[in-house]
């Protein structure tokens, strides 16, 4: 007889987050890991709804913008009130507040805003509803890259919200046409970084997710797969893709062409440096274009000396971007679905709520909001997000994740060979399809 | 005499029962608050958990644990760390202590100079520490006039969070120490000068003999926090398994990728080598010794 019987045991089963958390607790007393010490304080409802009927649970990130966003379905909904509640910035700890949420059955959170690459795992743990009859409302409404990742095995458990994608981004007055090929763009920085004494190109190469994007865009940009149409298996190895990719990394690595200090780097360190006109080239997402362009008090050496172009691919032919953002999904404890489901949809296929988005450059995910376009970046903006790839949420993508981490990064640091690291990440893929 | 005698008869029962029934209530409060989590976790660890389904599966997540190999890599990390750190805060501390404890001008000033980074919060001083040794703008590395990657090089990472370790808290060894220090009588030193003994001399034969149980507290406070140290391992290089200790292991598997059993299973094995460790300290000094020393540093 289990202990911890499904219908009577939630109290127990709240217990269970709350003890595994404790038993670390005892093994780590004397420290708490950065990012917990604000997951006490670090969600809290934003009062802005004066009879809420539901909450909507959503990054701290941006925080205004989503803000803004409810604020405007409340005006036009006075009797569906909605009301937001901030979780904290960082990704985990986001995933952790919803689990938990969910996983003691408290189901305070009606509306979840999932990262894309969590839906498979929320879709088989039976944390969110089935939304499949609402496809017909964002299909053709919405980024195809976008849908892609709100489903989970041809099932539709999201509805897209937010996107984002990578720019390259490169110094005018030392590259004149932006490259098109890997192979074009290492010779253009490497030419240009020695002449200026500065580095070739900084990205986001520390051992975190951010690395995962970097490799697949090249892995995708090789014309890699990494399942299968019909997600049933791994197809990593097939082809050359994956050793395209983690050869180019090894190699810019030991030239050099990555900037130093390449493999510690996270989104900002690579902003800072391009920012100090310390490098030729750096893929980053949208947000560095206005610190870059010294907007408000930003300080930037590359000020009037820098544009954005698609990410380059080996072939030459179109851009490869990683696809992130944000899609929204109805938790199944919330009391109030049909509302929910009314919300999601709404914002995912309003132009008002969209506009929003675009208004703050957070890039939104209906197609219609990239047509009008004034500012000629959010217009290629659309045209890369167009081509983007999803990373595949299956239930175990952060197994798969760590396991490109673990293997991959010492491989293109030389530590350790290319083969075996490869095909454990090809094992890790098909693992993380089986997860139950 | 007479008088507790009578106080005996009229209670009923011995001052010893009487003190039993006393402390029951923080007794049984101390139990449920720090006997029942480890218990329960050891029963969610007997579970396989994923989202809203779970399974009995016996010892299963312990197997698990014991065939892992990124597990074993935590323990090494972890054994390696621990040895390396605790050794060369022993010693560090130990020379501050002897410092410390000397009558010159400025102690007071130098006591406070020497606790200072002790006293910054783990996870700030890591952050920092991170920043000196990454390669942009590389702090570290040009004052020492190298060029090391600090933070991926597996070798270099765990000296740099050695170093930082021992940065942080070589200081409270030398605090405990110290304590132990001031109750030597000075009494033996003048006479074993006067006996004609040299500072080497007066060092092994007094000091450390009668320093033996600060000493001893100092290795198992560290000691045991070594094995369960978080911060440092994971603000210099994440979940990397090249670096990952056994509390970041174990993380890894409650926040990262979460499976809560193995996860239970991984905290609950990393508690029995703490509390092994930590129990052979104990019965190697005796009772008296640790409720005696641990008083008077507090």
């Amino acid at each position: 007889m289990p202990v911890l019987s499904r219908p009577k045991g939630y109290a127990v089963r709240a217990c269970a987050a709350g003890l595994a958390a404790l038993g670390l607790t005892l093994a780590t007393a004397c420290g708490q890991p950065p990012g917990e010490e604000t997951s006490g304080e670090g969600g809290e409802p934003a009062g802005i709804a004066d009879d809420p009927q539901f909450v909507w649970a959503v990054t701290g990130a941006d925080r205004a913008i989503h803000e803004e966003v409810a604020r405007l379905w409340n005006e036009n909904n006075p009797d569906k009130q909605v009301e937001v509640f901030f979780l904290a910035p960082t990704a985990d700890e986001q995933r952790q507040a919803m689990f938990q949420d969910l996983q003691n059955q408290a189901g305070e959170f009606d509306v979840l805003g999932l990262d894309v690459i969590w839906t498979g795992e929320f879709a088989e743990f039976g944390y969110v509803e089935s939304l499949e009859d609402l496809r017909g409302e964002v299909e053709g409404v919405s980024l195809e890259g976008s849908l892609d990742s709100a489903q989970w095995q041809q099932e539709l458990y999201a509805l897209p919200y937010s996107s984002n994608g990578a720019f390259l981004y490169y110094r005018t007055d030392l590259v004149e046409e932006p490259p098109s090929t890997w192979d074009e763009l290492y010779e253009t920085g490497m030419a240009a970084a020695e002449e200026e004494g500065i580095s070739a190109y900084v990205g986001q190469g520390d051992q975190y997710e951010g690395f995962v994007v970097n490799y697949l865009e090249l892995f995708w940009s090789a014309d890699g797969q990494l399942f299968d149409d019909a997600q049933e298996q791994s197809t990593f190895l097939e082809g050359d893709a994956a050793t395209t990719a983690l050869d180019f990394m090894t190699e810019a690595y030991d030239s050099g062409f990555y900037a130093d200090g390449f493999d510690s780097m996270v989104e900002d360190d690579a902003r800072a440096l391009f920012q100090a006109g310390e490098a030729v080239y750096m893929r980053n997402w949208p947000y560095a274009v206005p610190l870059l362009a010294g907007e408000g008090d930003e300080e930037s050496a590359v000020a009037d000396e820098f544009a954005v172009a698609p990410m380059p691919t080996f072939g030459g032919e179109g851009t490869t971007s990683a696809l992130g953002g944000l899609n929204n999904a109805v938790s199944t404890l919330s009391e109030n679905k049909e509302l929910a489901r009314e919300f999601v949809a709404w914002a995912a296929t309003d132009p008002g709520a969209q506009d929003i988005l675009a208004q703050h450059s957070l890039p939104p995910t209906m197609l219609s909001a990239y047509e009008n376009a004034e500012d000629p970046n959010f217009e290629m903006l659309g045209e890369i997000l167009s081509q983007a790839h999803a990373r595949p949420p299956v239930p175990g993508y952060n197994s798969l994740s760590l396991a490109i981490q673990d293997n991959l990064h010492p491989a293109f640091r030389g530590q350790g060979e290319a083969g075996p690291a490869l095909e454990a990440v090809d094992q890790a893929a098909d693992d993380a399809l089986e997860q139950e | 005499m007479a008088t507790t005698q009578r106080v005996r008869v009229t209670s009923g029962l011995g001052e010893r029962a009487m003190g039993r029934i006393f402390l029951a209530p923080s007794f049984a409060f101390m139990a449920l608050i720090a006997l029942f989590p480890v218990f329960y976790a050891i029963v969610i660890s007997l579970y396989d958990i994923r989202g809203f389904s779970q399974e009995f599966i016996g010892a299963d997540n312990y197997v698990r644990v014991i065939t892992d190999s990124g597990f074993l890599d935590a323990v090494w990390n972890t054994l390696v760390f621990t040895v390396a750190s605790v050794s060369l805060e022993f010693l560090i501390g130990m020379a501050f202590a002897l410092i410390m404890h000397q009558v010159f001008i400025g102690r007071g000033l130098t006591r406070a100079v020497i606790l200072i980074p002790w006293v910054i919060p783990t996870a700030v001083a890591a952050q920092v520490w991170r920043y000196m040794f990454d390669r942009n703008p590389g702090f570290v590395n040009s004052v020492l006039g190298t060029d090391i990657n600090w933070l991926r090089d597996p070798t270099w990472a765990m000296v740099g969070i050695i170093s930082a370790d021992v940065w942080k808290t070589a200081p409270f060894v030398a605090l405990l120490l110290l304590a132990g220090l001031q109750t030597i009588p000075k009494d033996y030193y003048e006479a074993a000068k006067v006996d004609g003994a040299n500072a080497l001399q007066r060092f092994w034969t007094i000091t450390l003999p009668l320093l033996r149980p600060a000493i001893v507290v100092a290795l198992l406070f560290r000691t045991v926090d070594a094995l369960r140290m978080f911060d440092f391992a994971y603000v210099f290089t994440g979940y990397s398994n090249s670096l990952a200790t056994l509390s970041v292991y174990a993380q890894r598997y409650l926040v990262r990728d979460p499976d809560l059993g193995y996860a239970n299973a991984l905290s609950t094995v990393t508690f029995v080598i703490v509390m092994v460790v930590g129990l052979l300290f104990i019965s190697r000094m005796g009772r008296h010794m640790v409720g005696d020393v641990a008083r008077k540093e507090k």
